[in-house]
């Protein structure tokens, strides 16, 4: 793992298989020497490749339980997916009281920032013609700063409601409590690599509130076992739980919430991709407001959380059900602007020279003409159009393909059986 | 205008009549190259809509034809030929939904009569020709700047 990605590779598990290359996204897996690599540069942390490995050679680097003891004020930030973890007769109270059992001084719905998230963007979406993308969904602005620069500007300008929350407890913790800021230890519970990434790299932010993440099935048993014994009466500090916002956790929610015509939902990586493509091609004038994210359907499906994404998302809607009002609260709590600009992502061009680079692009044409177009990745790319954008740019070997390989050894045995024929009949005499 | 020895055509490919399941394809083909070639990604958006207003043009109204895109020295042209049945008064087709898309193709949420107004639009030089019951060719240029 770097600091850029949180999915790692068991070299162990890897059995060098190209499950992974063929269903990544942006083409950011190659698999050389049996094993696979990813590329830090075009990976999102979509989790697709763990949701593909059989062998359970993808992981994903979060933190433990016990690293909350390096802090005096550790405070816990619930995501809203996480409430499709548990069947609906358990009260979501019980959970928060589960945490605090479990060593957390303060718990928090990220719900609670998502409620008010939806608040800020209705007015926004007044003020403005669109269309708009959402960004709380990190592997979507991830996507776009990637390979749809150009849509950048559609972006929401906000901070996600996890970051949302995270300063507002922080903050909260430090001028209402009087604690230090490094006394103070934010964690998210997270569904996913993607916002497990966003700890160590922020998006639209000089440094994230959030000082660690913990994943879903790492805790979820200690946590299940505090909420199945515990005593029915027990009270906690009449915690509000803001139902509305936990929505936000399956598809749908988030636009439903914000009661605008022109609305759209998509989830699903691959889904996000044809809908941007659409999108950029300005084929979709009447949409004016896109949630997009990256797990179907909606962040119940993260790699990280335990139960059936769909299985959960009923969960959820059966949680929130009859529950019509935004929890009282006032936006001026939060702070939404972003410290800067997302900006683009995008992978080198051929060559820095316009000339250069369109002399290799004809090399490249030539080289995929020469491939065989079966896109079976034996090589280790993906297809055989990454193979030769590989081989253009110095980084693997036409005989990475077997094809080839197999043509260039039938070419060259029949080389060195014609050879062999034509030795002078002295020698062959001699064999004889 | 046409093609000379700096011209270089990037991509050529044939666009059938109603294969709508395909629409964009070409587009999508285009933004990557330019991409490759280190084009801004604004440019690239323009070129991306202009693409696929004339590709899904030759699906809805044509007759079949080919889409290409071609280099030139400051400008890139997107060359959409068709073979027939060719614009009655070209002068009217640019007029803001003004369309002749059948009730079918409307339907299916096309043929709203934007779309050589958006070509306009978006390119900085638009030449066509067109001949009844011959075809049409239009060359929409863009300025590399």
């Amino acid at each position: 793992m770097t600091d850029l990605h949180s999915v790692l590779l068991d070299e162990d598990k890897c059995e060098g298989c190209t499950n992974c290359v063929k269903n990544c996204p942006t083409d950011a897996i190659r698999v050389h020497q049996g094993q696979a690599i990813i590329k830090d540069e075009k990976c999102i942390d979509c989790g697709e490749c763990v949701r593909s490995c059989q062998h359970h050679a993808k992981q994903i680097s979060t933190d433990g339980l016990d690293k909350i003891g390096d802090y005096k004020h550790p405070i816990v930030l619930v995501a809203p997916s996480f409430y499709g973890q548990f069947t609906t007769d358990i009260d979501p109270v019980k959970i928060v009281i589960a945490f605090k059992q479990l060593g957390f001084e303060e718990v928090w719905d990220v719900a609670l920032g998502a409620e008010a998230l939806t608040r800020k963007t209705a007015q926004y979406l007044k003020d403005n013609e669109g269309p708009i993308i959402s960004s709380s969904c990190p592997t979507v602005v991830r996507l776009i700063k990637l390979l749809y620069p150009e849509l950048l500007d559609y972006l929401a300008p906000f901070k996600s409601p996890v970051q949302l929350v995270a300063q507002r407890a922080k903050e909260r913790a430090i001028k209402e409590k009087g604690f230090a800021e490094e006394e103070v230890g934010v964690f998210f519970i997270t569904p996913c690599p993607a916002k497990m990434t966003t700890v160590n790299n922020p998006l639209g932010l000089e440094k994230s509130y959030v000082d660690g993440a913990i994943a879903v099935d790492k805790i979820y048993r200690k946590l299940l076992k505090k909420v199945k014994n515990m005593d029915v009466s027990m009270d906690y500090e009449e915690y509000e739980t803001p139902y509305l916002g936990i929505s936000w956790g399956k598809r749908g929610g988030e636009a439903d919430l914000l009661s605008s015509e022109n609305t759209i939902s998509v989830t699903g990586i691959h889904n996000v991709t044809s809908i941007l493509d659409e999108l950029d091609r300005g084929d979709l004038p009447s949409i004016k407001y896109f949630e997009l994210v990256s797990c179907e359907p909606g962040c119940v499906g993260g790699v990280l959380n335990v139960k059936n994404p769909f299985v959960a998302q009923f969960n959820i809607e059966n949680l929130v059900e009859d529950h019509g009002k935004f929890i009282e609260q006032s936006l001026d709590d939060y702070d939404f602007e972003l410290d800067k600009e997302f900006t683009p992502n995008t992978v080198a061009p051929l060559d820095d020279d316009f000339a250069s680079a369109m002399a290799k692009l004809t090399e490249l044409e030539e080289e995929i003409d020469e491939l065989p177009g079966l896109d079976c990745a034996a090589c280790g790319a993906p297809d055989c159009r990454t193979l030769a954008e590989d081989i253009i740019n110095g980084l693997a070997n036409r005989t990475d393909c077997i094809f080839i390989l197999r043509q260039q050894l039938a070419e060259l045995t029949d080389e060195m059986s014609s050879l062999a024929h034509s030795l002078p009949p002295i020698i062959q005499d001699e064999g004889d | 205008m046409g093609s000379n020895a700096d011209s270089k055509e990037i991509i050529n490919a044939e666009v059938e009549a109603g294969d709508f399941s395909s629409g964009g394809e070409i587009s999508s083909k285009l933004k990557d190259l330019l991409r490759k070639l280190g084009t801004s990604s604004k440019l690239i958006r323009k070129i991306a809509i202009i693409t696929y207003e004339l590709e899904m043009n030759i699906i809805i109204h044509s007759e079949g034809g080919s889409l290409a895109a071609e280099v030139n020295p400051g400008r890139i042209d997107i060359i959409a030929r068709d073979e027939g049945p060719g614009i009655e008064d070209v002068d009217k087709a640019f007029k803001p939904g003004y369309s002749t898309a059948s009730e079918s193709v409307r339907e299916m949420g096309f043929g709203a009569g934007m779309g050589l107004c958006n070509i306009k639009n978006y390119a900085d030089n638009l030449e066509v020709e067109s001949e009844l019951g011959v075809g049409t060719t239009i060359r929409a240029s863009i300025d590399l700047k």
